[in-house]
């Protein structure tokens, strides 16, 4: 493939050899590949439309930890968004954000960015080039404007001149910024876990326990957290008790539609060992919390997912406790060392 | 994924390869022309705060705020064909309180005879990001606090007052609608005859009048009282029957060379 696309790139840049082409100045941006691992669906995201290139990504992850994208000039995209934890705000329950303030709700691990349909806990954001909009412009996260964003960026001269390399139009604007962060977001894909190179056969075996907790996720778990993703991208009511001191309604913010009231997006597991805490709100701090919520923790409401009401009138999906222990070994097998400390993606 | 590798690159190959030399017989020439867009209630342009108004249902109410995006700008001949305003030069915000946001310019337009225009309110987020430019309508719309920032979202109408029933106390009303993430899309176009030609040419600018009645947006397709409701944000039941409304309020009235 590789050689395939190298005999294309020498094809197309021979293709027009004529004099007339004289005047042009080749700008050194080589395409980066984007490679869809073997056991991935197709993505989301249109990468024809924003391919990215060196320039772009680099562009991009400067952005992505640069404290001039917030009003204090400090918190950046990768303070709430940590590698070392699938880019999640380490054991904060909700993100921080400018002046100390409080946001509502658990920062969301990023990876496989390019394979969502909607984003944020409640969707709010329908495509990746929106979603930084959200955290920057709130007060309570980077509390900025993009106007003021341009006018910081303008004034430096290596984003002149990186935005002058990424872009065809050469210009410091809203699409670019949000089209070269998307670059470096779609670049983020965590497939190389224990759990991929089995589905890939690439050697690995599941230990007993994780096997048996494999079987135990299939039956009990899989039907929202499905696929080599592990969601359905749906939003769903799971049953956690009203927090009085948000009332976060979820999906119904987005809608309006009292149906989604309390819904939030079903999130992908991958990596869900260091994502901690758990939930839209970050309430539950370990995976034997959330499989106690699971077992036995749920709260009824009308718009509680009726695939958790039991027909004995139970709610929740039914656990031994050795049950939950072995799914708990196979959530294991999520976690993607090869992405948490990929340099590529690191800020320093 | 190989498969889109090779036809992109194909593709590119190929229109790369495209030939300038076959100009056209005829250089296209091009022009401009000004939209002027006047708010009104009774033919007359809207006074914010200080002048009431009544509506269908009784209310009596003052307008403080009255914003909108214009957006996706076309121009139509009569035997149909289109001119399409280059799409990422083609939001506008009108700001009733901005003089100069009511009047658009547009220029480099395709000389000829035109006799129908068509635009759209909001922002047409089902072609994101087909056609680049919406993201650089953001630092205008965040100015004018026409964005949602939580939701990452325009809001593609603003309107803001107060209003009374029978002579009681003032209460404030507020209208925003927009579209709701992926679950209702409330991005509406219009299609407007003009009043007589529209004639493009060079160095010509001629005015382009479109009267906008307010009082559509509570009586028109749909009638909205305020003591029904008089806050709509994100309201998946009232702000597709505002959209309806506004939809109705336009009105090209004059063209003056």
């Amino acid at each position: 493939m590789k050689l395939l696309s190298y005999i294309f790139i020498i094809l197309f840049g021979t293709a027009c050899s004529s004099e007339k082409d004289s005047e042009y100045i080749p700008i050194e941006n080589t395409k980066l590949e984007f490679t869809v691992p073997a056991n991935f669906p197709e993505p989301s995201y249109n990468i024809t439309l924003n391919p990215p290139t060196e320039k772009g990504f680099e562009l991009g992850k400067k952005l992505f930890y640069d404290g001039r994208l917030a009003s204090d000039g400090v918190i950046s995209c990768g303070f709430c968004h940590i590698q070392d934890f699938a880019f999640t705000h380490h054991t904060h329950i909700v993100s921080h954000g400018v002046g100390g303030a409080l946001g509502t709700r658990n920062a969301q691990p990023l990876h496989n960015m390019a394979f969502m349909k909607e984003f944020t806990w409640d969707g709010a954001a329908i495509h990746l080039d929106l979603q930084p909009i959200i955290p920057i412009t709130a007060e309570v996260e980077m509390n900025e404007t993009f106007t003021g964003i341009i006018k910081k960026l303008e004034e430096k001269p290596e984003y002149v001149k990186l935005f002058a390399e990424a872009f065809d139009d050469q210009k410091i604007n809203s699409d670019n910024i949000l089209k070269a962060i998307s670059q470096f977001m779609i670049m983020m894909i965590s497939a190389n876990t224990k759990y991929d190179k089995i589905e890939r056969n690439e050697g690995s075996v599941f230990t007993e326990n994780e096997a048996a907790g494999f079987e135990l996720f299939k039956a009990k778990c899989a039907s929202c957290h499905k696929g080599t993703l592990f969601t359905d991208q749906s939003y769903r009511n799971n049953g956690l008790a009203i927090d009085p001191q948000y009332n976060d309604v979820g999906r119904n913010r987005v809608t309006g539609l009292s149906e989604d009231s309390y819904k939030f997006k079903v999130p992908s597991l991958r990596n869900i060992e260091l994502t901690f805490p758990y939930m839209h709100d970050g309430r539950l701090k370990t995976l034997d919390d959330v499989l106690d919520h699971y077992g036995n923790g749920m709260v009824d409401s009308e718009t509680l997912d009726p695939i958790f009401k039991n027909q004995n009138g139970t709610l929740g999906i039914p656990m031994t406790e050795s049950d939950k222990q072995l799914i708990i070994a196979f959530l294991k097998t999520l976690t993607d060392d090869d992405f948490l400390n990929d340099n590529r993606f690191s800020e320093f | 994924m190989k498969k889109i590798t090779i036809i992109t690159l194909t593709f590119l190959m190929v229109i790369s390869c495209k030939s300038d030399d076959d100009d056209q017989t005829t250089e296209p020439t091009f022009g401009s022309v000004k939209i002027d867009f006047n708010n009104v209630i009774d033919n007359k342009t809207i006074a914010l705060n200080n002048l009431s108004y009544t509506n269908d249902s009784n209310e009596t109410y003052t307008i403080a705020e009255l914003k909108y995006i214009v957006s996706n700008i076309v121009l139509i001949k009569a035997n149909g064909e289109e001119f399409k305003y280059p799409t990422e030069q083609s939001y506008f915000l009108i700001n009733e309180e901005v003089e100069t946001s009511k009047s658009v310019s547009l220029s480099e337009i395709a000389s000829g005879e035109y006799s129908k225009i068509k635009f759209g309110v909001g922002v047409d987020q089902s072609k994101y990001p087909f056609e680049s430019g919406m993201a650089n309508f953001i630092p205008t719309a965040e100015e004018n606090a026409m964005v949602w920032n939580w939701s990452a979202g325009y809001i593609f109408f603003k309107f803001e007052g107060g209003y009374t029933t029978n002579a009681g106390p003032s209460t404030d009303f507020l209208i925003h609608v927009g579209s709701h993430g992926t679950a209702l899309d409330n991005y509406k176009e219009i299609t407007l005859d003009l009043p007589s030609t529209l004639t493009i040419a060079e160095g010509a600018e001629p005015i382009l009048l479109i009267n906008a009645d307010i009082t559509k947006v509570f009586d028109s397709t749909n009638t909205h009282s305020l003591a029904v409701k008089n806050s709509i944000q994100v309201d998946p039941e009232f702000a597709p029957k505002i959209a309806e409304n506004v939809m109705t309020m336009f009105n090209a009235i004059s063209i003056t060379k």
